[in-house]
């Protein structure tokens, strides 16, 4: 089966080499961009990141990559976030300063606190289990829960959201992946999650 | 609740791998002969993280050690930590587009602080690894030393570790320069320096020369992780047997099948 050609988008803040290396891997050509004509008539789209989530859609913004972002989505073209890149996805976000977000998942992106947390240390850094909601397709050929690898101070709660919401738990129970209609997210970086994170990647592909 | 990790670090001089023991480094050998000799892709699913440290004393070389990076962590899906004479915000960039998911910082911790914030501000607090190096004194005490070991910071470890802790980091790698490539085992006491209400991650490192002495680590509940940078205990099927050992004995760590890759990759 072929599979799509992934543009990746390139706003400056994200794990790039990373997410190339395992697309590769799985024998996708991925292409890098940070054109907004090009990442509006991409095939698919993988939003990664790493960072402050004001900066990032501030660069999006001054780079009209937001709109270019969300025209795609509109024609039907299948998203992937991943880690900031799914945040961004939320509708507002409280790092350094209210900020909206591109609004495509309806919740917003708030900082564990320390009541959710408990005695365990922020930034959630580390494999986690996630219990994968029914019936997905990223997660398919995975078990009903699975370790995935996480490394975020912020997170975006599940509750009040439809679509196929997969959960994990850190002090509190929050949104680990998102999947509605052509809109997927990962808080986790599947890139970064051995076997259980390619089979991920090779199911967004596949799609 | 997170798992907690198991971490190999790589120690990179010149396009030479290293074994280090007391902060004196011993040539072991280059990328092509670790790959071909131990395969190193396939031992990433081993662990849970990898570090990659330059440790070159002299003249360093950037973009050639990012070009090791990039070369060394294709075929490797695990968090990759990589550092080592980052000095500016482009330092890290530069990491950070060869295949480094998070930035360790040691001297620069101490002597510009300024830079350790930029980082956060940039990269956000959790993609930075605060690496210590302690050490002994003959009176017992312990304290910080910087550049590669080779200077030593006035004051006790443990006031050095509260300011860095406070700052903007994510995570702090605390090696022990007395174990470092001993095989002994780490040294606890050093956990004894952070603060209980301390709310960072802590890496062990320096000392692990055996599964028993990775347990041992992960065992105590200060610690998150456990690293080993032992190339010659570690490598070969080492790991991979370390992991199994820990596995069955209870610890949690994460599960992935790497059957995985044959039954649904495998076409590829």
């Amino acid at each position: 089966m072929a599979k799509p050609v992934v543009t990746v988008v390139d706003y400056g803040m994200g794990n790039i080499w990373s997410v190339l290396n395992a697309l590769r891997y799985l024998g996708s050509a991925p292409i890098v961009s940070a054109n907004p004509d090009e990442i509006a008539r991409a095939e698919a789209l993988l939003l990664p990141g790493v960072g402050s989530f004001h900066k990032a859609m501030a660069t999006l913004h001054r780079t009209g990559i937001d709109q270019a972002i969300l025209g795609a989505v509109s024609k039907g073209t299948n998203l992937l976030g991943v880690c900031l890149g799914m945040q961004l996805l939320a509708n507002h976000g409280s790092e350094d300063g209210y900020k909206p977000g591109l609004g495509l998942i309806p919740n917003p992106v708030d900082m564990f606190t320390m009541q959710e947390v408990g005695s365990q240390k922020i930034p959630h850094v580390g494999f986690n289990r996630v219990r994968i909601a029914p019936d997905t397709s990223l997660f398919k050929g995975l078990p009903d829960a699975a370790d995935f690898y996480f490394v975020h101070s912020y997170r975006i709660l599940s509750g009040r959201l439809s679509g196929k919401i997969s959960t994990c738990v850190y002090g509190i129970e929050f949104l680990a992946a998102y999947e509605k209609d052509n809109i997927y997210a990962t808080q986790f970086h599947p890139e970064k999650s051995q076997t259980n994170g390619l089979l991920l990647l090779q199911n967004f592909l596949a799609l | 609740m997170v798992h907690k990790r198991l971490i190999f670090t790589l120690l990179y001089d010149q396009g030479q791998f290293m074994l280090s023991r007391n902060f004196r480094l011993q040539k072991v050998g280059d990328l092509a002969w670790l790959q071909t000799h131990y395969n190193f892709s396939k031992i990433s699913y081993s662990i849970d993280e990898l570090i990659v440290l330059d440790v070159s004393r002299t003249q360093r070389s950037p973009s050639k050690f990012c070009e090791s990076l990039k070369a060394l962590t294709e075929g490797c899906f695990v968090p990759i930590a990589a550092g080592g004479g980052v000095r500016s915000i482009e330092d890290a960039n530069r990491l950070l587009r060869s295949g480094a998911d998070k930035i360790v910082v040691n001297t620069a911790l101490f002597q510009n602080e300024s830079l350790v914030s930029s980082l956060a501000s940039e990269f956000g607090q959790q993609c930075i690894v605060a690496a210590i190096d302690i050490k002994h004194t003959a009176k017992g005490e312990f304290q910080v030393w910087v550049e590669s070991g080779s200077v030593c910071l006035e004051g006790p470890a443990a006031s050095w570790i509260s300011k860095v802790t406070r700052g903007s980091i994510g995570e702090l790698y605390l090696n022990s320069m007395d174990r470092d490539g001993t095989g002994q085992g780490y040294d606890f006491q050093l956990l004894d320096l952070i603060a209980s209400e301390t709310s960072k991650p802590v890496i062990m490192a320096g000392g692990a020369g055996n599964a028993k002495h990775l347990a041992a680590g992960l065992a105590d509940k200060r610690v998150d992780a456990v690293a080993t940078a032992h190339l010659f205990n570690f490598i070969g099927d080492g790991l991979k047997q370390a992991r199994q050992s820990l596995i069955s004995s209870g610890v949690e760590l994460p599960l992935w099948d790497v059957q995985f890759l044959e039954q649904h990759l495998g076409a590829e």
